[in-house]
């Protein structure tokens, strides 16, 4: 058993079984304890100050707070497990008006996006290293401008004196060349665009001269490198893009859950 | 250690800087400068090196030195010492990162800004807090009316001071609260339902607080039973929860036991409703303290049953009799007397109205005191009006003469003493048919057949004491004990009978084993419980049949 399989393997026994638990609690002190709410709300919010504070550890990685991994796998079982306080906290009923629908809604939104960034950080770098090839994020634009400025001396350099692959690098590749292409396809992992601009070149291939055809397979061969260039960049975009929901959304939903607290204490019963 | 250590291509002179927070803006031609942008996103590119003054011993001007990382230019430094190559300036780009953090900032602010606006306006902050619709009674035009004539908020301020402040008054009182934002350990020490700053509020309009019964050990808070802003309609109804708070809980009814012990019994009587007459049973020593957490477990037998209580009613009835008695004669119409004939609901069909002799006993009971003038019938309700009917009874019978259609003064006079003399041959004298009227019972009565009902019944009017107690004072004159008739029998419950149509009535009430008045044919415990409990499957919660705001007087 691998180190990541026994990880998660004990972290969702102790995730359900701490689940469990507080449901029982819940079950238990529900109707009985007074302030319950009260209670289970701290709990609650001082859950969710632990996860938002994780991105406030990453800022900090001087100080002796434990290993950023450690953070990430407290991070994701104790998200999980909010969304039980969460139930508990609502007594497993929709929320009714405006503030907190919204409160509600941006608990959600929170959480979604950061399940869905879970997904995206389990599976994107298993397929990036499938299909090989390591590129820095930052230095994408400068590889892609390279191969553009290669291709383009290739079609349309004085050496080739090709007509037809000038005429047709205008046409198809120009457009295919000058920037990040075919996002959704490749997060979908979909060849169809890359062996749609094949085909073409391959048909292309029987109006050349043995010269042309070299150059169209130089030309291939870099439409395949900024295929694999595109798709790296859209599934490190995928990985990075995610948290520009999730983090913005969490100081919403801070801001939202400390204006919470003052309105219950301001309108509770306690409040003079 | 070697994972540590730069791959072989490394490019120690244009590797990148993703933490940092700009890049140049030629980073995406592949050529960025090497300084990149400053801090705060602005272009520093000048030249591609600072030239260095190289002087030998002996020269006064001495030479520039290019110094360009990658080997020095072919030009080399200007005259002046500047540098040959300045560096164009470009437009630097923001990284992800830093334009996750504008987007933060830009989410930040606008959710700061949304909630003061929202929060800072008195109409839009009511609608915004709001945590659901009121209930009607707290949000219909007349509790609007009563807030206006009361000079009482109509907003979130009617009942909480904190409705009519602005943000910062709301962070105030929120830290002003008892317990505070501060005070989450004095969160766990509370006790269940005690009363709150809030309950000041509802007792503006609700005051006293003393709804329940006088040995309450202490007053429970309102909000405790009624939740606000759970949506428009009727409060959500309490649960077996809120009562079992104390009903549930041995050392508060011993408390409220003792409590009641030193109370004056007038403390308890329940508010009498004028018109309405309930069967009052005696308070029990302790009160009601006993310890109940369910109707179907520990909830007490009626204390109709568990003290044996008989009717007091004086009236001389049997249920069996009318209902199963082989003498018992058909209804005018023909159908069989049943429960419904006398029991008849009232307009809401919750509670039945009075039994009345004119509507229910008459058609059988006619009070024919006549065996050979069926329509002349005696008055009921005083025996006085009796007495005086039979000292009268010449007139009362030409009065009967005049009904029967007879018009000539001559023929109406023949027929009284037509009839008189009639009666005067079966009875005694005067007194003595008198006597027999007002002390006859059906053992002792005349005659066998009598008003509308005939063949092998009875008589149906042998006498007053047929079904009154009926007692002769020392002044010569009777008295009649007025029939005691109860509206309701269960005084701190209340029941539907309209929700319990479908059940018979012989279901629950044992009428035709009842053959005399004093008993009182309620159903017992067992038999509620039977349908009233999780295993019979009907609502059994407190509320079912009990209030909390039961009024004293």
């Amino acid at each position: 058993m691998t180190r990541f399989r026994r990880q998660l393997l004990i972290g969702s026994f102790l995730l359900s079984l701490v689940s469990v638990l507080a449901v029982m609690v819940h079950g238990r002190f529900n109707r009985v304890l007074p302030n319950y709410a009260y209670l289970t709300g701290w709990v609650l919010f001082a859950a969710m100050t632990l996860l938002a504070v994780y991105n406030a550890r990453k800022k900090i990685p001087f100080l002796p707070l434990g290993s950023s991994e450690a953070w990430m796998q407290i991070h994701v079982y104790a998200g999980f497990f909010t969304v039980v306080l969460f139930l508990i906290h609502l007594n497993f009923h929709v929320p009714t008006g405006w503030f907190e629908g919204t409160l509600a809604w941006l608990y959600v939104l929170v959480t979604a996006s950061g399940i869905a960034g879970l997904i995206l950080s389990r599976v994107l770098p298993r397929r990036l290293s499938t299909r090989g090839g390591e590129v820095i994020y930052e230095k994408i634009p400068a590889i892609r401008n390279d191969l553009r400025q290669q291709a383009e001396a290739l079609a349309l350099g004085a050496e080739t004196k090709s007509p037809v692959i000038a005429e047709f690098y205008a046409r198809q590749l120009n457009v295919f060349f000058s920037g990040p292409k075919n996002f959704w396809r490749h997060l979908l992992e979909s060849r169809q665009p890359l062996n749609a601009v094949i085909v073409e070149l391959e048909e292309l291939r029987r109006y050349l001269n043995d010269q042309e055809r070299t150059v169209l397979e130089q030309l291939a061969q870099l439409v395949r490198r900024k295929d694999g260039l595109d798709y790296h960049h859209a599934l490190q975009t995928a990985l990075k893009l995610w948290l520009f929901m999730h983090v913005p959304l969490t100081y919403s939903l801070m801001i939202f859950s400390l204006v919470h607290i003052v309105l219950v204490y301001a309108f509770s019963g306690g409040a003079r | 250690m070697s994972e540590q250590l730069p791959a072989p291509e490394f490019d120690s002179q244009n590797y990148e800087r993703p933490n940092q927070k700009w890049i140049c803006g030629r980073a995406a031609e592949g050529n960025p400068c090497r300084p990149g942008p400053s801090g705060r996103g602005r272009c520093q590119a000048t030249f591609e090196c600072a030239p260095v003054l190289e002087k030998k011993e002996g020269e006064a001007k001495g030479r520039w030195r290019c110094t360009r990382p990658g080997g020095a230019c072919e030009t080399g430094p200007l005259p002046d010492g500047t540098c040959c190559r300045p560096i164009p300036k470009c437009s630097p780009v923001p990284t992800l990162r830093t334009r996750r953090g504008q987007l933060t900032l830009a989410v930040v602010t606008a959710t700061v800004a949304v909630l003061l606006i929202l929060l800072g306006s008195p109409p839009l902050r009511t609608k915004f807090i709001n945590p659901g619709e009121l209930s009607t009674p707290h949000s219909s035009d007349a509790f609007a009316k009563h807030a206006r004539s009361n000079q009482v908020d109509q907003t979130c301020g009617a009942c909480h001071e904190a409705g009519a402040l602005g943000p910062s008054g709301m962070t105030a009182a929120a830290f002003q609260a008892s317990p505070g934002p501060l005070e989450i350990i004095k969160l766990t020490h509370a006790r269940p339902a005690e009363m709150t700053a809030i309950d000041e509020s509802c007792q503006r309009c609700h005051p006293g607080h003393v709804f329940h019964q006088p040995n309450v050990v202490r007053d429970i808070s309102c909000s405790f039973c009624h939740a606000e802003h759970h949506g428009a309609g009727p409060m959500p109804s309490t649960t077996d929860a809120h009562c079992t708070l104390c009903h549930g809980d041995a050392a508060v009814m011993a408390a409220a036991s003792a409590k009641g012990a030193g109370l004056p019994p007038d403390a308890f009587h329940s508010r009498v409703l004028p018109g309405r007459n309930d069967f009052h049973t005696s308070r029990p020593a302790s009160g009601f303290t006993r310890v109940i957490h369910r109707f179907g477990s520990d909830h007490p037998e009626f204390r109709v049953h568990a003290d044996r209580l008989r009717d007091p009613d004086t009236l001389k009835f049997g249920h069996a009799l009318h209902l199963t008695g082989e003498t018992i004669p058909k209804l005018p119409d023909g159908r069989k007397l049943d429960c419904a004939f006398c029991h008849q609901p009232d307009g809401a069909g919750v509670y039945f109205r009075r039994i009345h002799f004119e509507n229910h006993c008459r058609v059988c009971h006619s009070l024919q005191f006549d065996s050979e003038t069926p329509g002349l019938t005696l008055p009921h309700g005083d025996p006085d009006s009796v007495s005086a009917f039979l000292h009268s009874l010449p007139k009362q019978y030409s009065d009967f003469a005049v009904r029967s259609g007879i018009t000539r003064g001559e023929e109406q006079k023949e027929f009284a003493q037509q009839k008189l003399q009639q009666l005067q041959a079966r009875v005694t004298s005067g007194e003595d048919f008198e006597k027999r009227i007002f002390f006859s019972t059906a053992t002792t009565g005349p005659t066998t057949q009598v008003g509308t009902v005939s063949g092998p019944t009875r008589a149906l009017y042998p006498g007053c004491a047929y079904c009154h107690e009926v007692k002769s004072n020392p002044q010569g004159t009777v008295e009649i004990t007025k029939p005691i008739l109860f509206d309701r029998w269960l005084a701190h419950g209340e029941f539907n009978h309209a929700r319990h149509s479908g059940v018979a009535c012989s279901q629950c009430h044992q009428a035709e084993k009842s053959k005399v008045t004093s008993d009182i044919i309620l159903p017992a415990r067992d038999s509620c419980v039977a349908c009233h409990s999780p295993r019979g499957g009907v609502r059994d919660s407190c509320v079912t049949c009990h209030g909390y705001h039961s009024s004293v007087r």
